[in-house]
């Protein structure tokens, strides 16, 4: 085997029961008491028996406890199929890796701060700051160094040079304005919503106290989309909001395909239904993605290929 | 080269939960673009989650949830829903099943699968004696869902080059890697190693009963891959990843 011996755990004891016994028999043979024999007296003991006249003192004969001969080492770092126990075993300093792992993880909890509540400024707002051009690679350089910045400890008195390059992200939710319900001739509340998706468009009014009726473009829903996938996606706000047989609705929806109506009517339903309900549940609403505009479109088709993306038959000649 | 020197010290450890706008910025250029900004978030539609009680939230929740409200959330996929009826494996299953975009299709096949299935077990549930009938799972959706389970397999083999020669190389595969090998085992299996007059349902249910006991072509071929891996541990130190 290469590089120094390896001692094993079991080695190790062997040795220690080794050397009581024989600090015993030592104690036996100088008729003292083996419970008080001290390191002390073992030294004598054996300078008594064994007289050497060597130089050197190590080189004399001696019997220590066997933690002092042997020096302490790593135990085997490894299982009996050869592989090793930690994971930072092949760098060579397995410990010395983990501690700074372990370190740089306290470093990145410090940052937690200013998490929510802001971001840095984009590549263009520092260009306007800066008045001149700047490249990817710089202005990613630049982040990087005040991201750096904020991991070191006195951080506070930098902090009014560096909020010059963090803005307020405000809560999403703030952006939008949630319209007050309104009361048709009968007294019935109801609240209308639009929504597209792809070329569909479509506006919804949902009216209060009704029975779960949904009607598009006239026509009752089972009729008009024969599907199961777009009822479950009309109806999907409304199962979200535990509000299934409690809300009446009436659709127009035109363009688009079947399923694209579908999205379209979901979003506008969902976007009527905020009026309806508090804002912690709005907020939950988009969470669960049913307020966001769908932005996918059908994509053009370029020049030199037969489709958006598929490129005509390679031919080798 | 610099920029990566500098990123070294900064986003080495877990820095991936606590620096957001560097991995934002990770790329400038996006290589695979979508109409979605890269600062959009997948969104969650489990219904539980949004029902617990402030009080109730870990530390970790909070601060998701806190962190989740500045950020703008994509739109729902027209193939998710609340309702009891839809399993995220149930879709993943009947799009790869889909062919030239019919999902209409698609979705009628899966569903007379999971019906022909139900169909069986209560068969055998009826026939069996008394003692018996707590043993015979007649949900199908537990049936399906372990029945893929048992037929995802656990290594997996990878052509690496060396030296002018290709080896097979035993490799650890992804959770996603492996479920999608499974479900595109059971569907080629049913497309090709059927009779002529055999519609795909039935067997297809047939199939997925025959992998919940852990019998069939599909787990025989999930052995042989595994065999073979086994054959092949000699070249496993050729992975560097």
């Amino acid at each position: 085997a290469s590089g120094p011996e390896k001692y094993t755990e079991e080695f190790i004891k062997k040795q220690i029961e080794e050397f009581n016994l024989g600090k015993r028999h030592l104690a036996n043979m100088m008729g003292e008491d083996p419970e008080t024999f001290t390191q002390e007296d073992i030294d004598r003991a054996v300078a008594y028996l064994f007289p050497s006249g060597l130089f050197d003192k190590q080189a004399r004969p001696m019997m220590k406890h066997p933690t002092e001969i042997f020096p302490e080492q790593r135990k085997i770092q490894w299982g009996e199929d050869g592989r090793p126990f930690h994971f930072l075993f092949y760098t060579g300093k397995q410990s010395y890796y983990s501690l700074m792992h372990v370190s740089m993880e306290n470093i990145c909890d410090i940052l937690n701060r200013n998490l929510a509540g802001s971001r840095w400024l984009t590549k263009i707002e520092l260009e306007e700051m800066l008045l001149e051009k700047l490249s990817d690679d710089d202005y990613s350089r630049f982040i990087q160094l005040l991201e750096k910045l904020m991991t070191l400890p006195c951080v506070d008195m930098e902090e009014k040079h560096i909020r010059k390059f963090s803005k307020e992200v405000p809560m999403q939710l703030k952006k939008v304005v949630i319209e007050p319900l309104k009361y048709d001739e009968r007294g019935v509340a109801f609240s209308t919503g639009e929504g597209t998706r792809k070329t569909a468009k479509a506006t919804v009014v949902v009216y209060d106290n009704g029975t779960g009726k949904i009607t598009v473009n006239g026509i009752d829903i089972l009729h008009y989309f024969p599907v199961l996938q777009d009822r479950e996606q009309l109806l999907f706000p409304f199962q979200f909001l535990d509000r299934v047989g409690k809300h009446d609705m009436v659709c127009t929806v035109s363009g688009g395909g079947r399923s694209t109506q579908a999205g379209a009517i979901r979003l506008a339903s969902a976007k009527a239904l905020r009026s309806f309900v508090t804002e912690k549940e709005v907020e939950f609403m988009r969470q669960a993605g049913l307020l966001t505009l769908d932005p996918r479109v059908k994509e053009r088709k370029k020049p030199g290929q037969e489709g958006a993306r598929r490129k005509f038959t390679w031919k080798k000649r | 080269a610099a920029a990566a020197g500098l990123a070294a010290p900064v986003s080495g450890a877990g820095g991936l939960t606590a620096l957001p706008s560097l991995l934002a910025l990770c790329r400038l250029t996006q290589v695979r673009w979508s109409r979605y900004d890269p600062s959009y978030v997948e969104p969650e539609v489990n219904k539980e989650l949004y029902r617990k009680p402030w009080e109730e939230l870990t530390e970790e929740e909070k601060e998701k949830l806190e962190l989740k409200a500045v950020q703008p959330i994509k739109a729902a996929p027209p193939s998710l829903s609340t309702s009891v009826f839809s399993d995220p494996m149930i879709s993943k299953f009947t799009n790869m099943m889909m062919k030239d975009g019919n999902k209409v299709l698609a979705r009628s096949l899966m569903a007379q699968t999971l019906e022909a299935i139900k169909r069986k077990q209560l068969e055998k549930y009826h026939k069996a004696p008394e003692d018996e009938k707590e043993t015979i799972e007649c949900n199908p959706y537990v049936i399906f869902h372990q029945a893929l389970k048992n037929c995802q397999p656990i290594i997996g083999l990878s052509s690496i080059t060396k030296g002018g020669k290709t080896y097979q190389v035993p490799v650890p595969l992804k959770d996603n890697r492996k479920r999608f090998l499974a479900m595109k085992w059971l569907i080629t299996e049913c497309r090709e190693n059927k009779n002529r007059r055999m519609l795909m349902p039935e067997k297809l249910s047939q199939e997925l009963l025959q992998a919940f006991n852990n019998e069939g072509p599909i787990i025989k071929k999930k052995h042989v891959l595994h065999k073979m891996a086994e054959a092949n541990r000699a070249y496993a130190h050729f992975r560097w990843w």
